[in-house]
């Protein structure tokens, strides 16, 4: 009956699909073998892309299905070989058959066996072996080969295969490839990530940025073999240039560009060569007019870094434009001409535009503004809001400076930690001729900004006010206000005031006493007569 | 727009030329004498730049300056002074000296031995235009590293040399560079 021979021969035929390893070991067996797509879908006379297809995900069926499942066979149990060669040469057979246990070994174990066994290549009793008569390409390294395997043409020396045109991997037995680890080695690496900054068209680790406060230190420390004042000299007179360089180094990557040279109103032009232009920076010079009879122990205190902690401002970024009318937009910045308000509370407190003799409209700059429009609102409620006529103003930002300051901040309190005093004055003429030079300097033509300049001392000037306020608000009694970052108190000052050379804290510059007879005079006997001398303003 | 402005200003744009910007702002970096001619001290102080040397006397006369040494000696001296014409000679034979003086330290300053100045161009002003017709147009900047043929020509007082040789550095910035031959500032340091 030639219909059951039929059917004995399709159950014949029928045999159980053959087990794949899973999709991403696929990839990291054929990689670890050295042997790219195309070559193996060449051996497997499909297309590279069908290679790829099966290692994402895809499986293939039918004959081609047996056939990679040998090759992903062979190369497991090649790639086992290598890493026990690796491990050690002790118990090197013990392991080979540990390898070939662990495999899935029905239906091709043999032919594995012939594969990879390198110890006996006289494998000639094999029924499957043949010897080719034209050379055809091996399925493991693609070079011609003279013997197949089960229908496979392959090399039958491990060795041959891997000499000719691939050298074999001679990677040590840790960095082979785990094989599920290997499909996305950075994946799950969160954590010991490096973090990387673009820097030109390649990217480095973003600790890598250079310290170029630190490094021009070094450098002038060593040029002149260590001698302190001599490094220090030729530091403060290279310190311009280098705040530049660093204000540059800074705005690496940065949102805006620095508009270095924009065209200003005649208002913030000088008159003649030694005047003024027409700004007012709100500079305080405050005494209170008198003091309660009896003795008083005034401290002078002094605000560090005054002008580093002003860098902190909303500076305009690009060309002032023209506005006229009573309205402030706090996303812009510049000088405004305004009306001041009325001042009723001299007695106690400065004045927050200072001490202006002239009545009448004056131009002041956004931090003053600010510091008035606060003032009047709801909060403090101590003047009128200022009517403002017109503004030359730009969009602003507080950033602008921030890593500039912050990157000198930092120096500063590494070299007070540090007790570094050549990297402290360097710093303190960085910061300080930057803010006197941004204007039409000589000494600095790389910025013109002279509403810069104004802003930032006036930012000052604003901050000291606060300071005052704030010894007022806590119940010391304000005596003088004065300068960039001058303030005499009497009273507990300690209570309110951190002392110390941070740039949030104050030192004391001079401690007196004031005698009974009310009206405030410095003829009063000194206790600490000028206890530090250091003005870091 | 790829090419020069036929009628700038037609739907309310402000800006001067781009090459008028570079001579204002290189007569800033020129420094001249600020008290005007018109006062006795900067009288003085011109008349003393044009005949401290022979060779300044030469470039003075050269300059246009074409008054006998004693006209000159009676103006130092006060016992005449300057018809207002020749007040203007005066300054413009000081202003042209000045510039020719000037010129080479200038380009040198300028050209940084070949790394050049970088120059910022502050686009034309469209406050006045209508909001339809507005473009946006931004601040560029530019590196220019040869400035001799700028410095020769604006110490020339040569307009069109200035401007053909400002336009070959403006054609730089790309197919867009017509939006930049008006500008309302062109912004450098030397």
């Amino acid at each position: 009956m030639t219909d059951f021979g039929a059917i004995d021969a399709l159950l014949a035929s029928a045999r159980q699909e053959a087990v794949l390893p899973p999709a991403g070991e696929r990839r990291a067996l054929r990689e670890g073998l050295n042997l790219s797509r195309p070559q193996l879908a060449q051996a497997l006379n499909v297309s590279p892309s069908t290679v790829g297809g099966w290692e994402s995900g895809r499986d293939p069926s039918g004959e081609v299905r047996e056939k990679y499942a040998y090759f992903l066979e062979g190369a497991k149990a090649k790639l086992a070989a290598e890493t026990a060669d690796a491990v050690g040469d002790a118990g090197d057979e013990e392991s080979q058959d540990e390898v070939r246990a662990d495999a899935d070994a029905d239906a091709d174990a043999d032919a594995a066996d012939a594969f990879h066994s390198a110890a006996e290549p006289e494998a000639g009793q094999d029924d499957d072996l043949d010897v080719l008569a034209v050379p055809q390409p091996c399925v493991l390294c693609g070079q011609p080969a003279c013997h197949q395997v089960a229908g496979f043409p392959q090399h039958l020396d491990p060795a041959e295969c891997a000499a000719p045109g691939s050298p074999r991997p001679t990677v040590p037995a840790a960095s082979v490839p785990a094989p599920s680890e290997s499909a996305r080695p950075s994946a799950d690496r969160g954590g010991q990530g490096v973090r990387i900054v673009a820097a030109g068209r390649r990217v480095r680790p973003a600790d890598a940025e250079p310290d170029l406060i630190h490094r021009a230190v070094t450098e002038a420390l060593a040029q002149h073999a260590g001698d302190v004042e001599a490094a220090s000299a030729a530091l403060l007179k290279r310190a311009i240039p280098d705040a530049m360089a660093l204000l540059d180094h800074t705005r690496r990557g940065g949102r805006y560009d620095i508009v270095a040279h924009p065209w200003l109103p005649d208002i913030l032009r000088k008159q003649s060569a030694r005047g003024a232009d027409q700004v007012w920076e709100a500079r305080p010079k405050w005494t209170r007019p008198e003091l309660p009879p009896g003795e008083h122990a005034v401290t002078a205190l002094d605000v560090n870094g005054a002008y580093l902690s002003a860098l902190k401002t909303h500076l305009p970024i690009g060309q002032l434009e023209h506005s006229v009318g009573d309205d402030h937009d706090r996303r812009r910045a510049g000088v405004h001409l305004i009306t001041p308000p009325d001042w009723e509370h001299d007695a106690y407190l400065p004045n927050p535009i200072g001490n202006r003799d002239e009545p009448g409209p004056l131009w002041v700059t956004e931090p003053t503004l600010r510091l008035l429009l606060r003032l009047a609102g709801p909060k403090y409620g101590l003047c009128d809001p200022p009517r403002i006529h017109e503004s030359w103003t730009s969009g602003a930002t507080e950033q602008l400076l921030e890593k500039f300051r912050v990157a000198l901040k930092d120096a500063r309190d590494r070299a007070i930690a540090d007790d570094d005093e050549v990297t402290l004055e360097y710093v303190k003429a960085m910061y300080a001729k930057f803010v006197s030079t941004l204007g039409e300097s000589n000494y600095n033509r790389e910025l013109y900004r002279t509403d810069w300049m104004h802003l930032i001392r006036s930012q000052a000037f604003a901050n000291l006010w606060w300071k005052a306020h704030r010894a007022y608000d806590e119940g010391l009694m304000v005596v003088r206000a004065m300068g960039t970052d001058e303030l005499h108190v009497t009273g507990d000052w300690r209570a309110v005031f951190a002392e110390g050379r941070g740039v949030t804290e104050v030192k004391v510059k001079d401690t007196y006493t004031v005698g009974t007879d009310g009206p405030l005079s410095r003829a009063g006997t000194v206790i600490h007569p000028s206890s530090t001398g250091r003005d870091d303003a | 727009m790829p090419e020069r402005n036929i009628e700038f200003g037609r739907y309310g744009a402000g800006g001067i030329k781009g090459h008028q910007a570079v001579a204002r702002q290189l007569d800033a970096l020129a420094g001249y004498i600020a008290t005007p001619v018109t006062a006795r001290r900067g009288l003085l102080a011109r008349l003393h730049y044009l005949t401290r040397t022979d060779h300044a006397r030469a470039a003075a006369r050269a300059a246009g300056l074409t008054v006998t040494a004693r006209t000159l000696r009676a103006w130092l001296q006060g016992t005449r002074s300057p018809s207002r014409k020749n007040l203007e000679l005066v300054e413009r034979a000081y202003r042209t000296v000045r510039r020719e003086n000037v010129a080479r330290h200038l380009t040198a300053r300028l050209n940084r031995e070949g790394r050049g100045t970088r120059v910022e161009i502050h686009p034309l002003n469209q406050s006045q235009v209508d909001r339809p017709r507005q473009r946006v147009v931004e601040f560029r900047t530019l590196n220019v590293r040869r400035w001799d043929r700028i410095v020769a020509a604006w110490a020339a007082d040569d307009d069109r040399a200035l401007d053909d040789a400002w336009i070959d550095q403006v054609v730089d910035l790309g197919s867009q560079w017509g939006q930049y031959e008006y500008v309302t500032n062109v912004g450098f340091a030397a």
